[in-house]
């Protein structure tokens, strides 16, 4: 198949995702729970109070760094060029059609005409280029939106609305990587502010606008009145329902759905697996299951250095370890059990369960296989003289206390093999600082990313070699050229079909490697009152959207 | 002792009292060096790199010409001692510097902090003060019985961890009784839960070491002889061995504010207060060096001008140890 012009054109785009789902071995939004069932007329007015447990952002502008605390709050107030719905399939959103040229070199992107920023700045072309190379100023110190953007050379200006993304390299990540809130579309005027008054109120086309930012407190958020730009699959059109949202800051777990019980607030993200477990026996809160798209929440095994260089050992691991049990009673059921590199809300994700079936026993084989047939005192395996050690650092900011937990179940039901497992418990700094010294034999990390090219951020060699803070995503170091050559192709073709094919292939190559264990989905949760109708979260990265929202009786 | 000649009484005072100032003043200065110097050598023995701080925190992606930037620009390409005679010159000028990860100045940060951390720990102290006393005056010379109930009562306080009862209160406080909001949002009544968490443990501790010397008092002459001049229990309790019960708890309090200052990062996480705890513990995991060295240096600057503060307190208190000086 030649490469085609990729347009916006709905049958076309509706072929490419058909041939994407043939492909894809999960079903989509199979193990997503339906948004809540808007019931009523739409009310106007009122104020949505919302309690965050992610870390508060030290800047609001999500170009600057770029992690998901700025992503949940930036969705409220900054648009993207395009948008993901329900299945996958781009939507048009400030961008109302594109086109790619046939090498993939060039994309044109037509803004809609009727869109202006909330400081009266038209959206035109010109804004667009700002901001691409607003993203890619090293003095921005973007990281997320910046990566995004690797294969973009330069935008031109082609007329007023349109906008002409030059390519270094073909790139078919582009219209995803284009919907996350981390590459969305601001203000020049705001941008030119400079970045610290930027950082405190960025200024975007959204339903909201930032009013105040009182640390450690909340932000005041308010309506915009002359909205225009809702993605093509919003509810509804025009500005937003709710007046105003206050985005509290509540750190603690257990304070947050006290608040939510008391009626303090009307929404609370990051609830625990036991919380989410209670509010569903509770008629008057409602769970909205998101979970996070690109990677599964995984354990990667360190094939770079010993032990695990070699695959017996790999597999032994992989066999020795029982995670159901654990995941079932710690996260109550609330997490499904993944056997895929990538979340379930990609389409393209591949499955082997088989390959992740508990065998004691012929975990014991391998090790003899490999040389590692002593025990010492302690049970644990050794082979001239040296244990049988797994360092597996954690990060408590990431991993919650079920994951803890679930973690030394693995460290327990390892040792029946002969696994010496040490858990490390790690803040921020220390997890990344140990990893970046290659002090783990295996270790778990979110990766956050939409669509399917986040297989290539996380298992091409490229990324073995470490960015200059020794920050480096390949953990599993999985070194192999025939991954490495699908993952390049999977990015450069413009075929969906050829693309989900390759993308095919490499996960059956790394999943058949023993490199990961898959554990679930990057679990994102919120629970609301039933007051809050209309609230969904955004098929791009799964931030809430309360556009759409009003507050009943 | 003194050195001022006996037929100069007034001069004699006023150097002891001078004397006593320098003293106070070059002590402070000594604590807030010492806590300056501590902190700025602690923090680099925990892993993390400054300048990635700088450039977006922990895990960030920033380029080598980025890094070498920061490096430059915040003199950390500089030898440590370099570093650190900087970092003593600023303080010296009043400069707290300026934060890694908000970029705003550290003075104005912790300024718009200070006051609601402040509020909080002095109601907190009024509180347990309040409770300790009660509770030392209702429990002494009643028998046995209260006796062992109100020491049983202090220990169990003193022992219960803010986490713990922080949770206790909003379960049976907000959720079960709705009285009051689990979440502080500014609000008067959202203050209560977070200043009892704070008070209850501390009143534990101040009720012990009042009804020690409270019991102490009740067996001095001056009180069997106010009891014969017909004085009832409650009357000598309150007129006359209050003040011995508080002389030690008096010394305690600037203690207490520093502890309280401690228990502040615990209790405004959980009720999602701003303040100078939840900053510190912001800060720390953002490896924000100059405001965790702000907030220490804030927290000590507290310390000793309570000392100072309950030094006189215990003189106006105590005639005795007034007289002392001028002896």
């Amino acid at each position: 198949m030649p490469a085609a012009p990729v347009t916006s054109s709905p049958n076309l785009r509706r072929l490419g995702i058909a041939a994407v789902a043939v492909v894809s071995t999960i079903a989509l939004a199979a193990c997503q729970a339906p948004a809540p069932e808007a019931s009523g007329e739409p009310v106007s007015g009122g104020t949505l109070v919302y309690a965050s447990g992610d870390a508060e952002p030290t800047c609001l502008d999500p170009h600057v760094g770029g992690n998901y605390p700025q992503a949940l709050l930036a969705g409220q107030f900054l648009e993207s060029l395009v948008s993901r719905d329900e299945t996958g399939e781009i939507i048009p959103w400030l961008a109302e059609s594109w086109t790619a040229s046939d090498d993939g070199l060039s994309w044109e992107f037509t803004l809609r005409d009727d869109v202006a920023f909330t400081d009266g700045t038209p959206l035109d072309a010109e804004a667009v280029k700002v901001n691409v190379e607003h993203l890619k100023d090293p003095a921005t110190q973007s990281s997320t939106g910046y990566l995004a953007l690797g294969k973009v050379d330069h935008v031109e200006v082609v007329d007023d609305l349109v906008a002409r993304f030059v390519m270094s390299a073909p790139d078919s990540a582009l219209l995803e990587s284009l919907t996350q809130p981390w590459n969305a579309i601001q203000s020049p005027a705001g941008i030119a502010r400079g970045m610290d008054e930027n950082c405190q109120a960025p200024i975007g086309t959204g339903p909201f606008i930032v009013d105040e930012w009182v640390k450690q407190d909340h932000v005041s958020l308010v309506r915009n009145d002359d909205y225009t730009s809702p993605p093509a699959d919003a509810a509804h059109e025009g500005p937003a329902y709710l007046e105003a949202i206050d985005w509290r800051f509540v750190p603690d777990s257990a304070s947050r759905y006290a608040a939510l019980q008391a009626g303090q607030v009307d929404v609370i993200d990051n609830p625990q697996p036991d919380t989410i477990s209670a509010a569903k026996s509770n008629d008057a809160l409602v769970w909205l299951d998101a979970p996070r798209p690109g990677a599964a929440n995984r354990i990667e095994l360190n094939s770079g250095q010993a032990p695990f260089d070699d695959e017996r050992v790999r597999e032994a691991f992989i066999r020795a370890v029982e995670v159901d049990e654990g995941i079932d009673t710690l996260f109550f059921g609330t997490a499904e059990r993944s056997y895929s590199p990538l979340s379930s809300v990609e389409s393209v994700a591949y499955s082997d369960e088989k390959l992740f079936a508990p065998d004691l026993d012929r975990a014991n084989e391998l090790l003899d296989e490999a040389g590692w047939s002593e025990r010492d005192a302690d049970g644990y395996r050794v082979r001239d003289g040296a244990r049988l050690t797994l360092r597996f650092p954690v990060s408590t900011n990431q991993s919650i206390p079920a994951e803890q937990s679930l973690f030394e179940q693995v460290q327990a039901t390892a040792k029946a093999a002969g696994f010496e497992v040490v858990i490390e418990l790690l803040d921020l700094s220390g997890w990344y600082g140990a990893l970046a010294a290659h002090e783990y034999e295996i270790v778990s990390a979110p990766y956050t990313k939409v669509g399917p090219d986040v297989l290539r951020i996380l298992y091409h060699s490229d990324s073995i070699t470490p960015a200059p803070s020794g920050y480096f995503a390949n953990l599993s170091q999985l070194n192999d050229p025939g991954v490495d050559a699908l993952l390049a192709e999977a990015a450069s073709t413009s075929d969906p079909e050829a693309r989900a094919a390759s993308y095919n292939e490499a996960q059956r190559l790394i999943l058949g490697g023993y490199y990961l264990l898959p554990l679930y989905d990057q679990q994102n949760s919120f629970l609301m009152s039933t007051s809050v109708q209309g609230a969904r979260a955004l098929p791009t990265v799964s931030t809430p959207t309360f556009y759409d929202s009003w507050l009943a009786g | 002792m003194t050195p001022g000649s006996p037929a100069d009484p007034p001069s004699r005072v006023d150097g002891a009292i001078l004397r006593r100032t320098g003293l106070l003043v070059a002590g402070a200065v000594f604590v807030l060096w010492a806590v300056a110097s501590l902190t700025f050598f602690a923090i680099r023995l925990i892993p993390g790199d400054p300048a990635q701080a700088i450039l977006g925190g922990p895990g960030s992606q920033a380029s080598q010409e980025a890094l070498d930037q920061v490096r430059r620009d915040y003199g950390l390409d500089q030898p440590l001692l370099v570093q650190y005679l900087a970092m003593l010159g600023r303080l010296i000028t009043g400069d707290l510097g300026t934060s890694y990860a908000l970029k705003v100045p550290v003075a104005e940060l912790l300024g718009a902090q200070l006051g609601a951390t402040l509020l909080l720990a002095t109601l907190a102290l009024a509180l347990a003060w309040l409770l300790a006393l009660g509770l030392a005056i209702w429990s002494t010379g009643r028998g046995r019985v209260a006796s062992a109930l109100g020491e049983g009562i202090e220990i169990t306080a003193a022992a219960l961890p803010h986490f713990w009862l922080a949770a206790v209160l909003i379960a049976v406080f907000s959720t079960a009784l709705g009285w009051l909001p689990p979440v502080a949002t500014g609000t008067p009544s959202g203050l209560v839960l977070p200043v009892v968490t704070l008070a209850v443990p501390l009143a534990g501790f101040l009720a012990q070491v009042m009804r020690e010397s409270l019991l102490d008092t009740m067996q001095q002459p001056f009180v069997v002889s106010a009891r014969a001049r017909g004085e009832s229990a409650l009357g000598v309790r309150l007129r006359h061995t209050i003040r011995h019960a508080a002389l030690p708890a008096i010394s305690l309090s600037g203690w207490a504010l520093g502890w309280l200052l401690s228990g502040a990062v615990v209790v405004e996480t959980i009720f999602a207060m701003p303040g100078l705890g939840r900053t510190l513990l912001q800060a720390v995991t953002l490896r924000d060096i100059p405001v965790v060295t702000g907030v220490v240096l804030l927290v000590a600057l507290v310390y000793v001008l309570m000392t100072v503060l309950t030094d006189v307190v215990s003189r106006v208190a105590d005639p005795r140890l007034r007289q002392e000086g001028a002896r």
